[in-house]
């Protein structure tokens, strides 16, 4: 008989014993995979998002967030220098504001801005309609709107918005219903051109940007591009999606890492500690089997696959029922999060990815090694005709 | 828009003057140079000191820079939705800002402000008031300040909580695991005092009393953990994000329910495991 089936009969022998074991396993086990998964969620679905635009390298004039510093002055002049970088394919300037709008109900409600070029890449996705244009002299300057402003005010390809002012009314009409990469849950957005964005903001200076969104040439990689923008304009900060995510990963991000962690740590811990009193207790309670066993004339390397099997046996089977109860608890815990405001709603703080799959496994083998230890100290050195003979007596 | 943009350019561009050009940093207008208050966050970060002249600019190239003269440092009111942030942040009078932030080219631009707080005299009447000024003044957004009702702490706290119910079941089937070992080990005590004519309710009422002190003992020993890790765990995370905020305080509510919740467990556990192994026949406990 193989360690594998002494080990399945010896768990067999004690059925609510070892299927609490295995639950015990595979709760702490989700929680563990959970919690991989949390470490570098935010950091993976926020890199799906910042490449989903097209762009990846992002230029402002200061360390600051965008729209949290100083704007890029003379943005014009800027974005031609940039543009004339070879390593450079695109080069788009982008601002933000935060207009009101009178709502249906007689209410203002704010509605975010974003002025930019009309589309390069994937600054936003079309999803009814016609996209933006560029304006023409006359009439009233196009709008993109995200579905959240639409549904809000009732618009659609041709409607009119009508930004809340207590000077001339600033119109624009709706050429097309767009998604936004970086829209919250119930955020409304619009997106106009820059032309578009000094009409809805009068005071805005014109010559400006919040932020440069550029692409580098194919085959360049951004780290090059961001070498030359450093090298043509050392005023600007360049940043590639790899930098961006180095300092959200180290700054905004860091409490989810460091909670998922700790949580990680003391699943482990706790996973540890139940098969170890499991097996430990399991062994206690057939000392005088193993030591008939022992004089029978299983070797103690025997007894140790034994017991290694019956630790693999039930950190395994918890280990794989972990899997999908951690994909199903991490739907839920995700989708608890992704409630809170102001967070792309694309944005997930559970991703799953091959490398926490691996971890995981990898702690559970950790895990039935480590805990297989100290019943197997016990085992190995359990004097036989000694424990036999007080196995009689009593 | 261009107020609140404003400030945080500013508090995000800081030059120091030389030391040397201290005594001479004159103000714009000749007069004495304006005063401003750093945070902690700032001072450190940029080796600053009280009484030192500072260049504050708009600009990021640092056009049109003005000089300040640190009159205090002060600690920055805890933001917990910004913990993870650098607090490096400046305060000084609001003339002073939008001169410092204004376009000279936009007509009122130096009478206007991002945000305007309003302390009423019957906080009662916050709704009321903020519809009559809302109906008033349309483009005008009226936002009623409230606190302790953050969604965003009502979502960490939801979080919290679905953790610690998974954390509460596998901790649980722990439980129920170690008691039924604990009965297993007792089968035959429990089969001799059934022999010697104790009745199995008896024997379970033992067994619940077992479990209760157990639960007790452990959810007290767990409370008390609590209670004296909690300085080290608000330590590190202090430490990590420079913050005085508070991560994790044990509250009598808290240990309360945590209590509340470890003794029907515990007690519930004990009680299964006993009940598993008393419904058999005596001589099965036996081993007969």
């Amino acid at each position: 008989m193989s360690p594998l089936q002494f080990a399945w009969r010896s768990l067999s022998r004690q059925p609510a014993r070892a299927l609490l074991g295995l639950t015990g396993v595979a709760v702490v086990g989700a929680l563990l995979f959970d919690m991989l998964m949390l470490s570098r969620g935010l950091i993976v679905s926020f890199r799906d998002l910042l490449e989903s635009t097209g762009f990846d390298v992002r230029v402002t004039a200061t360390e600051a967030l965008p729209g949290m510093g100083p704007v890029v002055s003379e943005a014009a002049a800027t974005v031609e220098a940039l543009r004339r970088l070879p390593e450079l394919a695109a080069v788009v300037p982008v601002r933000f504001g935060v207009a009101a709008v009178d709502a249906r109900d007689k209410k203002t409600r704010e509605v975010a801005i974003i002025g930019s070029e009309t589309r390069r890449r994937g600054e936003w996705r079309l999803v009814q309609g016609a996209d933006l244009a560029e304006d023409s002299a006359a009439g009233r300057p196009g709008m993109v709107v995200n579905r959240t402003f639409a549904r809000d005010q009732g618009l659609g390809p041709g409607s009119i918005v009508r930004l809340a002012s207590t000077l001339t009314p600033r119109e624009f009409r709706v050429s097309g219903i767009v998604e936004f990469p970086f829209e919250a849950a119930g955020e409304r957005m619009a997106g106009v051109t820059l032309n578009g964005f000094t009409r809805a903001f009068p005071s805005a200076r014109r010559d400006e940007a919040d932020l440069l969104l550029v692409a580098s040439q194919p085959g360049v990689g951004a780290e090059t591009a961001v070498s030359a923008i450093r090298r043509a304009r050392p005023d600007l900060h360049a940043f590639s999606i790899d930098e961006v995510l180095e300092r959200l990963r180290q700054a905004e991000f860091s409490y989810f890492r460091q909670v998922s962690f700790v949580l990680a740590t003391i699943a482990s811990f706790f996973a540890l500690l139940l098969v170890t009193t499991l097996l430990t207790v399991s062994v206690n309670q057939r000392l005088g089997e193993v030591a008939a066993l022992r004089a029978l004339g299983f070797s103690r390397r025997r007894i140790t696959f034994d017991l290694l099997a019956e630790s693999a046996l039930l950190v395994g089977g918890g280990g794989i029922v972990a899997v999908p109860l951690g994909l199903l608890l991490a739907r839920v815990l995700d989708s608890i999060l992704r409630q809170m405001p102001d967070l792309p709603s694309r944005l997930h703080f559970f991703v799953f990815e091959p490398r926490a799959l691996a971890i995981h496994l990898a702690f559970l083998v950790l895990a039935a090694l480590v805990a297989a230890a100290y019943p197997v100290i016990l085992a190995a050195r359990l004097p036989i005709a000694a424990t036999l003979r007080k196995e009689s007596i009593s | 828009m261009s107020s609140r943009r404003g400030l945080l350019l500013l508090l995000a561009f800081v030059v120091t003057a030389p030391r040397a050009a201290v005594a001479k940093a004159p103000d714009a207008a000749g007069g004495p140079t304006p005063e401003i208050l750093v945070s902690r966050g700032l001072m450190r970060e940029r080796g600053l000191s009280v009484g030192q002249v500072v260049m504050l600019s708009a600009d990021a190239r640092g056009a049109g820079a003005r000089p300040f003269r640190i009159a205090g440092i002060y600690e920055p009111t805890p933001d917990p939705s910004r913990f993870t942030a650098k607090r490096l942040e400046a305060r000084m009078h609001l003339p002073d800002l939008l001169a410092l932030t204004a376009d000279p080219g936009e007509a009122g631009a130096v009478d206007a402000v991002g945000a305007i707080n309003i302390a009423l005299k019957d906080p009662a009447d916050a709704s009321a008031f903020a519809r009559e000024l809302g109906a008033r003044a349309p483009a005008v957004s009226v936002v009623r300040a409230a606190a302790g009702d953050d969604a965003h702490f009502v979502i960490i706290e939801r979080f919290h909580v679905a953790i610690s119910v998974v954390t509460m079941i596998g901790s649980t089937a722990f439980l129920l695991a170690l008691m039924v070992i604990r009965a297993d080990e007792r089968r035959e005590i429990a089969g001799l005092l059934r022999l010697l004519g104790l009745r199995r309710r008896r024997i379970l009422l033992q067994a619940l009393l077992e479990g209760l002190c157990i639960a007790a003992a452990g959810a007290v020993f767990g409370v008390l953990f609590a209670a004296v890790t909690q300085g080290a765990v608000n330590a590190f995370f202090q430490w990590r994000y420079d913050t005085t905020l508070a991560f994790l305080r044990v509250t009598p509510a808290i240990a309360a329910r945590c209590v509340a919740l470890a003794l029907p467990l515990g007690v519930t556990a004990g009680l299964l495991a006993s009940w598993t192994l008393l419904r058999r026949p005596v001589l099965d406990l036996l081993r007969r």
